[in-house]
C-alpha cells in the first residue's frame, strides 16, 4: 500500500473522532474488537465468497487466523465474550481498519486497507423502531461530517420471506429459494426446476429405490436404502451418516410426487424480485402485485410501512429514496431491512455506508438462540473522497 | 537482465523428462551452464536461448511476473497460480502429455449428490446437521473457488491440503475434494466419485509466453522458432 500523505491520515482522523462523537452522543458504547481473528469461525460465519477476499494467514504454533474482513463478527464475538447467550440489550460504535484482498488490484475507492466507522445495535425487542434508530444515526453522523447529498436505497429480505411463506409450497422448497436469492441466475433456475414436473423428476438413481421411498416412512426409507448400498458395494466413507443420505433421498422421492408450481406463481416470484420502485410507492406497488392471488403478506408489509414511518418521524428524509426487491448486497448474513448510501461523487458501486438487519448472525458465531441485531458501517476513506476530493 | 530468451522447464519429476524428450525430438539438446548450480542450461542450436529449470509452481510465478519469456508447465497450475491468467499468458501450444482432470470428488456413497447442484442442496442440510460448513480438501483453492461460483455452490469452506488429497475424506479431514485425476483408478481406490458435471478442468503440459516479459523483436523472432520447433 501506498503511504498516505500526511494530511490525509490527519483529516482521517478527525473525521473519526467527529463520527465516533457522533455515535457516541447518542449512546453507543466505544469498542476496539481485536483485528486478528480466528480463521475457522470467522470464515464458517461469512463463507467462501468472503474468504477469497480475506487475508489468512497461520501463526507459529499452527493456527489459522486472518485480517479481519470488517467490523461485525468480530463486534457479535466480542459481545458474545462478554454475555455468552447473547440476549442482552447492548450498542456498540467502533472505528478501525478492515483489510481485503482486491482481485485485479486495489484502487482508492476500494482499498485493501480501509477504515470502517460503524454501530452494531443486539437484542432490541422493537425491531423496526431499532432499523430505523440505526439508519437515523448513521445519516446524521454523515451530516455532521460534512456530508450533504446522498441517495438511500432500501430494500427488505423480510417481504420476501413473507411473499415466500404466503405461497402455497413445501417448506424446504421456501428454504431452496430463500438460500438462492443472493445469486439470481441460481435463483432463476431453481424457479424454473420448481415449475417443471420433468425437472423435479431424478435422474441418475433407479426409478424403483425411489418409487419405494416414502416420506412417512424414514425408518424404512432407511433400511432401504442400506440395501441397495449393499447391492452397488458402496461403503459408508467419510463425515456423513446413512440417516443424511436418506433424509436428501426422501426429499427428492416427495420432490418427485409434489406438484410443480403454476406458471403464475412462478411469474409473481420473478416480478417480486425484480421490483424496483420509489420507496414512497414500494408498499403500494407490492400489494397491487399480490391482489390477484389474494395472499396476504401480513406483518411484514406493515413492518414496511412502519419503519418508513419512523424514519420520518426522527427527520430521515427518504422522499428520494428508491427500493429494490433484490436489493444486492454482497454480504449473505442479512435477514430483514438492508440499506446503502450512495454519494453521487462515487456511485452505486462504492456506497459510502451501508447496513442492515442480521437476525441470525449471532447464533451461527455461537449465541444458543437467535438475536436480533442491526448495524451498519461507514466506509471512511470514501467519505474523505466525497467530502474533499481525491487527495494528492 | 540478459537480452536473452528465458525458458523456463520443470526441475524434477516426469514433467522434466517429459520435456527433455520433446525438446530432444525436435533436435534441441539442452546442456548445463553457468555456475554449475544446475539449475540453467544452453541449447546449442539456439545459443539465444537460456534456459531455467525451477519447480512448477515457480514456473508459473515467473511467467506472471515477466522475469521468464517461455515456459512448459501444466494448466492447471497456471490457472491456480494467475488470477486473470488469459490476460497475463499466451498458450502457445499443447504438448501431449502431463495430462490430468481437475475435478470434484465426492464420497461414491453419496447417491443422492450427483451434480454440482446437488451438492449445494447438501451444503444447506450438512450445515444444519453438523453446525458447520462441509469442509472441500484441495490445492487448487482458486480452482475450486471460482468453479464453485460459477455453479452457485456456497456452504463450503476450503482446507488446504498438500498432498494425499484424495485420502482427506475417508480420514474425515474433509467432506469431498478438488483434485488432479488422469484414469480415476486413486479416486475409486478411496471411495470417491467424480459428479456427472465436476470437470473443471482438463490440462495437461503447455507451451506458454508471458505477456509481462520484456519483449524485444528479436526475442519474439526467438520464441516463435522454440514454438515452430517444438511443433514441427
Amino acid at each position: 500500500m501506498a503511504a498516505e500523505a500526511a494530511q490525509k491520515v490527519e483529516a482521517l482522523a478527525a473525521q473519526a473522532q467527529r463520527l465516533m462523537a457522533a455515535f457516541m452522543r447518542a449512546g453507543y458504547e466505544q469498542i476496539a474488537p481485536a483485528i486478528i481473528q480466528p480463521a475457522g469461525l470467522f470464515l464458517d460465519v461469512v463463507g467462501e465468497a468472503l474468504r477469497a477476499r480475506t487475508y489468512v494467514f497461520t501463526d507459529p504454533d499452527g493456527e489459522e487466523l486472518c485480517l479481519r474482513p470488517d467490523l461485525t463478527v468480530p463486534t457479535c464475538r466480542l459481545h458474545l465474550a462478554r454475555h455468552p447467550a447473547g440476549n442482552v440489550r447492548a450498542r456498540y460504535c467502533y472505528s478501525g481498519p478492515a483489510f481485503r484482498y482486491q482481485p485485479g488490484g486495489a484502487t482508492s475507492a476500494h482499498p485493501s486497507e480501509f477504515r470502517q466507522a460503524g454501530i452494531e445495535s443486539f437484542a432490541s425487542v422493537d425491531r423496526e423502531q431499532d432499523d430505523a434508530a440505526v439508519l437515523t444515526l448513521i445519516v446524521e453522523a454523515l451530516r455532521d461530517a460534512g456530508m450533504r447529498e446522498f441517495q438511500l436505497r432500501l430494500g427488505d429480505l423480510g417481504l420476501f420471506t413473507a411473499l415466500l411463506d404466503a405461497v402455497s409450497m413445501p417448506q424446504r422448497w421456501r428454504r431452496r429459494l430463500r438460500h438462492h436469492f443472493w445469486r439470481p441466475e441460481a435463483f432463476r433456475a431453481e424457479l424454473a426446476r420448481l415449475t417443471s414436473r420433468e425437472a423435479l423428476r431424478v435422474h441418475g438413481l433407479p426409478r424403483q429405490l425411489l418409487d419405494a421411498l416414502d416420506p412417512a416412512q424414514p425408518q424404512e426409507a432407511q433400511r432401504l436404502v442400506e440395501a441397495y448400498l449393499e447391492e452397488a458395494g458402496l461403503e459408508l466413507v467419510g463425515t456423513r451418516t446413512l440417516p443424511e443420505i436418506t433424509d436428501r433421498l426422501l426429499a427428492d422421492a416427495a420432490d418427485a410426487r409434489e406438484t410443480p408450481l403454476t406458471p403464475a406463481t412462478a411469474a409473481l416470484i420473478e416480478r417480486y424480485t425484480g421490483l424496483k420502485a420509489p420507496a414512497r410507492e414500494a408498499a403500494g406497488q407490492i400489494e397491487a402485485l399480490i391482489r390477484p392471488h389474494k395472499l396476504d403478506l401480513g406483518a411484514a408489509l406493515a413492518a414496511f410501512r412502519r419503519r418508513l414511518d419512523v424514519l420520518a418521524e426522527a427527520g430521515v428524509d427518504w422522499q428520494g429514496a428508491t427500493f429494490a426487491a433484490e436489493f444486492g448486497r454482497s454480504l449473505e448474513y442479512y435477514t430483514g431491512f438492508v440499506f446503502e448510501i450512495v454519494a453521487p461523487e462515487l456511485g452505486p458501486n462504492s456506497p459510502v455506508a451501508g447496513g442492515g438487519r442480521y437476525d441470525s448472525l449471532l447464533a451461527d458465531v455461537g449465541a444458543p438462540a437467535p438475536v436480533p441485531a442491526v448495524g451498519s458501517c461507514i466506509h471512511t476513506e470514501r467519505l474523505l473522497t466525497v467530502l474533499f476530493g481525491e487527495a494528492p | 537482465m540478459s537480452d536473452r530468451l528465458v525458458l523456463a522447464l520443470p526441475s524434477k519429476g516426469r514433467l522434466r523428462e517429459q520435456c527433455a524428450n520433446l525438446l530432444a525430438r525436435a533436435g534441441l539438446v539442452v546442456s548445463k551452464s553457468g555456475s554449475g548450480r544446475g539449475y540453467q542450461g544452453d541449447i546449442a542450436q539456439l545459443p539465444g536461448v537460456e534456459v531455467n529449470f525451477v519447480s512448477s509452481a515457480e514456473i508459473a510465478q515467473l511467467l506472471k511476473s515477466g522475469k521468464a519469456h517461455l515456459g512448459i508447465t501444466g494448466e492447471d497450475l497456471l490457472r491456480e497460480t494467475i488470477a486473470d491468467c488469459d490476460e497475463r499468458i499466451t498458450f502457445l501450444r499443447p504438448c501431449g502429455f502431463g495430462q490430468a482432470d481437475v475435478v470434484v470428488a465426492v464420497p461414491a456413497v453419496w447417491i443422492d449428490v450427483r451434480r454440482m447442484c446437488d451438492l449445494e442442496e447438501m451444503a444447506t442440510s450438512f450445515r444444519r446437521v453438523h453446525a458447520r460448513r462441509m469442509r472441500v480438501a484441495t490445492k487448487y483453492m482458486n480452482l475450486a473457488r471460482r468453479f464453485f461460483a460459477q455453479n452457485g455452490v456456497t456452504g463450503y469452506r476450503i482446507v488446504e491440503s498438500l498432498g494425499a488429497t484424495e485420502g482427506a475424506p475417508a480420514a474425515l479431514l474433509a467432506e469431498l475434494i478438488v483434485d488432479i485425476t488422469t484414469t480415476g483408478a486413486t479416486l475409486r481406490a478411496n471411495g470417491l466419485k467424480v459428479l456427472e458435471d465436476g470437470v473443471i478442468l482438463k490440462s495437461q503440459a503447455n507451451l506458454v509466453s508471458s505477456n509481462a516479459a520484456p519483449w524485444s523483436p528479436e526475442l519474439r523472432g526467438l520464441a516463435r522458432e522454440v514454438a515452430e520447433r517444438l511443433t514441427a
